[in-house]
């Protein structure tokens, strides 16, 4: 047998007898053996455990504080202002106070959090419009059905932003201060600014074209989702580079959070002037709030965090510990496979045919 | 590769799985689906657990539906690929390339359809945009991952490992003598009287001449020892295997004919030579 031959007769049609085609290709062939096994678990283990350690270390430099303002203090009020949808008009301002035992060293981020709100419900998070909210012309007085019922009022005026998700955003507000040991209250500088993902700001969210109009003269024909107090073109009167699809609040809120209990960029610290510049000093704090979210409806829960960060995020204790965890079931699997294989399998006794 | 005709011929007992229904009974399916179930349990959880609370180094969102969706799908991935190596039995060059290539289809993919250009074009169905690029340059999601594999890979390694030192198959003790060749025979074998342990006796089959007339054997590196006069034990083989097959290639061997050269007989050959009694 081999490539001498001719191409007639009966085995004309045979393959080549080449490696490939004769699936004689070198190969490797990995068997579970005890010596690559066994040492293989061990150093799992170690390294697990090693992993384990220096992230529960990292975690554990982390400082966070987390308040639930729903109904505290003067809050409670307003939470019983808000049950009643007839009310929904009214402002209502409350305050709230903490006080923080130890400094917040280094950059400090303030979130609002939500519980029990499933913002991963599909019909809802199938209510908005990409289309309208990239800039496109033709979709923003015309937006996609997905919308409905919150694509129109009563009147038939096109809304913008459509839909649920957009309807439903957050609308409370934060001030904090911070009394000095001289009993002076002044304000805790934030940054309301880079907030969002770089794609999220640049690409996916985008005004219509301008042109030479403003931007309220863009919007005309289209009007403010009911739930709103302002229109998207006057969302941050400070800042005029902050209004329309582009404000970042309406960004943060638009990316729908996975799980019910969830926490939204709201500010970072600005470092810029004394006492703040290595943080947040210790010492009573209080915020300043304009209480507008009702929760009531659905049982929800409102806080404010505020924490630190680290390389690794916040403080999420889980993946320090399962690795930890991971670490010694692997200890503990390679010594049951180690006694398993010195009794039955060493020196191949259990090979006999 | 395990059903390669020399090796079912010389060892009948491979057949007896079949016969039995071994890997594909009730019981087989049941282990089967529990071992699913464990799977998607960890699948989920996991990510569900790391992601719960978290946020990016920068502050920014990373506990979003999009990111957590693509974490789930990645670490499904990286479990899939990592358990379809362990089952491969013959890693050839084909065999790697397409399973890397799988890991490495999905990441092309997935940046494709979260890229900007696809939103641009239809934005109401690529909204995924820029999750990949700001989920995946996070060390926490990559940790997650190669925890979740590991959760995944190890029980069934264990397992396997387990039923080979308790209870170990016909196939992997074929595997096993396939791989560690017995000790080389005793040098004291020298008996000249018996030369009729080579297949020269069994001349109904196609024999050795091509072996010997090509000179092959003198090629053989000294694992066997041999004395001048009759070829070496790893030559002597029952009747039932007329061609030389080797050992270093998957699945059949190399024809009898051509000349390849520095090849060890078959292991298995070896082995049943020194079980074989004088002929």
């Amino acid at each position: 047998m081999g490539k001498a031959k001719d191409r007639t007769g009966p085995l004309a049609r045979r393959p080549d007898n080449s490696a490939f085609k004769q699936q004689r290709l070198p190969a490797w062939s990995p068997m579970l053996t005890a010596n690559t096994v066994l040492p293989f678990f061990y150093l799992l283990a170690l390294m697990c455990l090693l992993l384990g350690v220096w992230l529960l270390l990292t975690v554990q430099s982390t400082q966070e504080l987390k308040l639930d303002y729903t109904d505290l203090g003067s809050c409670s009020e307003c939470y019983e202002l808000r049950k009643n949808v007839s009310y929904a008009e009214q402002g209502c301002r409350c305050k709230v106070e903490f006080y923080i035992d130890q400094t917040f060293k280094g950059d400090v981020f303030f979130y609002y959090g939500l519980r029990n709100f499933h913002q991963n419900l599909r019909r809802y998070m199938d209510s908005r419009d990409d289309a309208q909210t990239v800039g496109r012309e033709s979709q923003l007085k015309n937006p996609s059905t997905y919308c409905e019922p919150f694509i129109k009022d009563k009147d038939g005026v096109p809304i913008a932003p459509c839909g649920a998700v957009a309807n439903s955003m957050f609308n409370d507000s934060f001030s904090f201060n911070y009394q000095t040991s001289s009993g002076h209250i002044m304000p805790v500088p934030l940054l309301r600014k880079g907030l969002t993902w770089y794609t999220d700001k640049n690409i996916k969210f985008r005004n219509p074209k301008t042109g030479n109009q403003t931007l309220a003269q863009v919007f005309e024909g289209t009007r403010q989702p009911l739930y709103w107090q302002k229109p998207v073109y006057d969302l941050d009167p400070s800042d005029p580079t902050n209004n329309g699809f582009i404000n970042e609040d309406l960004i943060v809120w638009m990316r729908e959070a996975a799980f019910p209990n969830f926490k939204k960029l709201y500010g970072i610290l600005n470092r810029a002037g004394d006492p703040f510049t290595h943080g947040l000093p210790k010492g009573n704090y209080s915020i300043q709030i304009s209480y507008n979210f009702p929760v009531q409806p659905f049982q929800g829960r409102k806080l404010v965090v505020l924490t630190t960060l680290t390389w690794f995020g916040g403080q999420n204790l889980f993946l320090p510990i399962a690795y930890l965890v991971t670490s010694s079931l692997i200890l503990l699997m390679a010594v049951v496979l180690t006694v398993a294989w010195w009794k039955f399998g060493k020196d191949g006794k259990n090979m006999k045919e | 590769d395990d059903c390669l005709t020399q090796r079912m011929m010389s060892h009948p007992q491979l057949y007896i799985p079949g016969q039995l229904n071994l890997y594909f009974s009730k019981k087989a399916f049941f282990k089967c689906a529990i071992h699913s179930c464990y799977s998607s349990l960890v699948l989920f959880f996991i990510p569900y657990a790391a992601l719960h609370d978290t946020l990016r180094e920068d502050g920014k969102d990373a506990a979003d539906y999009q990111s957590f969706a693509l974490l789930t799908q990645t670490c499904l991935l990286f479990a899939v690929s990592i358990q379809l190596g362990l089952e491969m039995s013959y890693w050839t060059a084909v065999n790697t390339f397409f399973v890397l290539g799988s890991l490495a289809m999905y990441f092309v993919v997935t940046f494709t359809m979260y890229s900007n250009g696809m939103f641009l074009i239809l934005p109401a169905a690529f909204p995924f945009i820029g999750t990949a690029r700001n989920s995946l340059n996070q060390p926490n999601v990559w940790l997650t991952i190669i925890l979740t594999s590991i959760l995944c890979v190890l029980p069934v390694v264990t397992y396997r490992f387990l039923l080979i030192q308790l209870c170990p198959t016909i196939n992997d003790k074929v595997r096993q003598a396939r791989a560690t060749p017995p000790p080389p025979p005793r040098r004291t074998r020298i008996r000249r009287t018996s030369s009729r342990r080579s297949g020269y006796a069994f001349s109904h089959t196609q024999g050795y001449g091509d072996l010997v007339t090509s000179g092959r054997f003198l090629r053989r590196p000294a694992v066997v020892s041999w004395s001048p006069g009759f070829p070496p034990v790893g030559r002597a083989t029952s009747g039932f295997s007329p061609m030389g097959r080797s050992a270093g290639y998957s699945p059949t061997g190399r024809p009898q004919s051509s000349k390849v050269p520095d090849v060890e007989a078959t292991s298995l050959q070896m082995y049943r030579a020194i079980k074989d009694p004088p002929l």
